[in-house]
């Protein structure tokens, strides 16, 4: 199963062609991003553009907070959590990576390397996104559009989260960030490519998995008591 | 005086990508065999290029939207690469200022049978 768990949203019509090219190459789900500001506007049209997509691909919204003030992070987690299946933040500052990894409640670090000349994670941060169970997020879009050393230091970035990946085994989840039909390729590109960085196709899998269990986790999230328990509604 | 062909056990084996092509101006093969070409040297470098053995061997205009050019194009190369030369086509993103975008929609041993994809 392919998930994507952050195309940029925007407009009505502008989701709706993404969702039908991304269809078209394979992907099987795709979570419009939309920030804070945007995301009770966003909520509006989601209606309307479940109809437009019955039967084509499956969506949802995440919420994509982006800010360099811890408060102002966690106001709008606690604010938007019911509202929706996955929240992520923009990482890049230290401050903010720390903050993110700590709190249980934020499903997704996104890019903790953003403007940055380091991957923005250490083995502490490493073990607290662990144990909180908070996924760190690369973007395929970040090779996209940049070229030459950029690209190459993105790419050596990436690399470093691999290895901090495969000795502490924090979730791990690959994302296009795709904002029109010219970022979106074929899930088989995508594989691609991250093989290409130092990924094997295994690794590649399990983030496409541990993408779809924040989905369904944050679907039973209302649910759960403690971590590890959960209230069923089975009478049996 | 024109080559022996060789015997197939020393032929390079194929497999044929066929790609669908976005672009916001027009363009045709030649410019296509440049974004390629360069795509490959720039995200694998020289020396791995070396090995692929490209070649765009066919190159179809297909309809045209109000937001983009669409084509689609076979291209050849060497069995055993074939990863490395998606993953750095799907990096194409510009070519004379104007927006590309290179994804692989069909994977073959035979033009005759990547045609399918088309």
């Amino acid at each position: 199963m392919f998930f994507d768990l952050n195309v940029k949203g925007n407009s009505l019509e502008n989701n709706i062609d993404l969702a039908i090219e991304a269809s078209k190459y394979g992907w099987k789900h795709i979570n419009f991003s939309y920030n804070q500001n945007e995301f009770k506007d966003a909520l509006e049209i989601k209606g309307d553009l479940s109809q437009r997509l019955n039967d084509i691909i499956d969506f949802d919204y995440t919420l994509e907070i982006k800010s360099n003030n811890v408060n102002e992070i966690r106001k709008a987690v606690r604010k938007f959590r019911n509202k929706s299946s996955c929240i992520s933040v923009m990482g890049g500052d230290l401050k903010v990576n720390r903050a993110v990894v700590e709190n249980v409640q934020i499903d997704v670090l996104s890019r903790p390397y953003f403007r940055r000349y380091d991957s923005g994670l250490n083995h502490i941060l490493a073990k607290v996104a662990l144990r909180n169970n908070v996924a760190v997020e690369l973007c395929f879009k970040d090779v996209l559009k940049s070229y030459l050393a950029p690209r190459s230091k993105i790419i050596s970035n990436f690399k470093d989260v691999y290895t901090l990946y495969r000795k502490f085994g924090f979730p791990l989840i690959l994302s296009s960030r795709a904002e029109s039909v010219f970022d979106i390729r074929t899930t088989h590109d995508f594989v691609s490519f991250f093989t290409q960085t130092g990924l094997n196709p295994v690794e590649v899998e399990s983030s496409f998995l541990t993408a779809a269990n924040i989905l369904k986790f944050n679907e039973d999230r209302d649910k759960m008591i403690l971590n590890g328990v959960r209230r069923v509604d089975d009478e049996a | 005086m024109k080559l022996k062909v060789l015997p197939p056990t020393l032929r390079k084996n194929n497999r044929y990508l066929t790609v669908d092509v976005k672009a916001t101006s027009p363009i045709v093969k030649d410019e296509l065999v440049t974004i390629v070409w360069d795509a490959c040297v720039r995200f694998q470098g020289e020396l791995n290029t070396g090995n692929f053995n490209l070649w765009v061997m066919k190159f179809y205009d297909m309809d045209e939207t109000e937001k983009y050019y669409s084509y689609k194009a076979i291209i050849r190369c060497q069995r055993g690469y074939v990863d490395e030369v998606r993953s750095s086509l799907a990096l194409a993103t510009k070519y004379n200022n104007s927006r590309i975008s290179i994804t692989t929609v069909g994977l073959s041993g035979t033009i005759k049978a990547s045609q399918k994809y088309i």
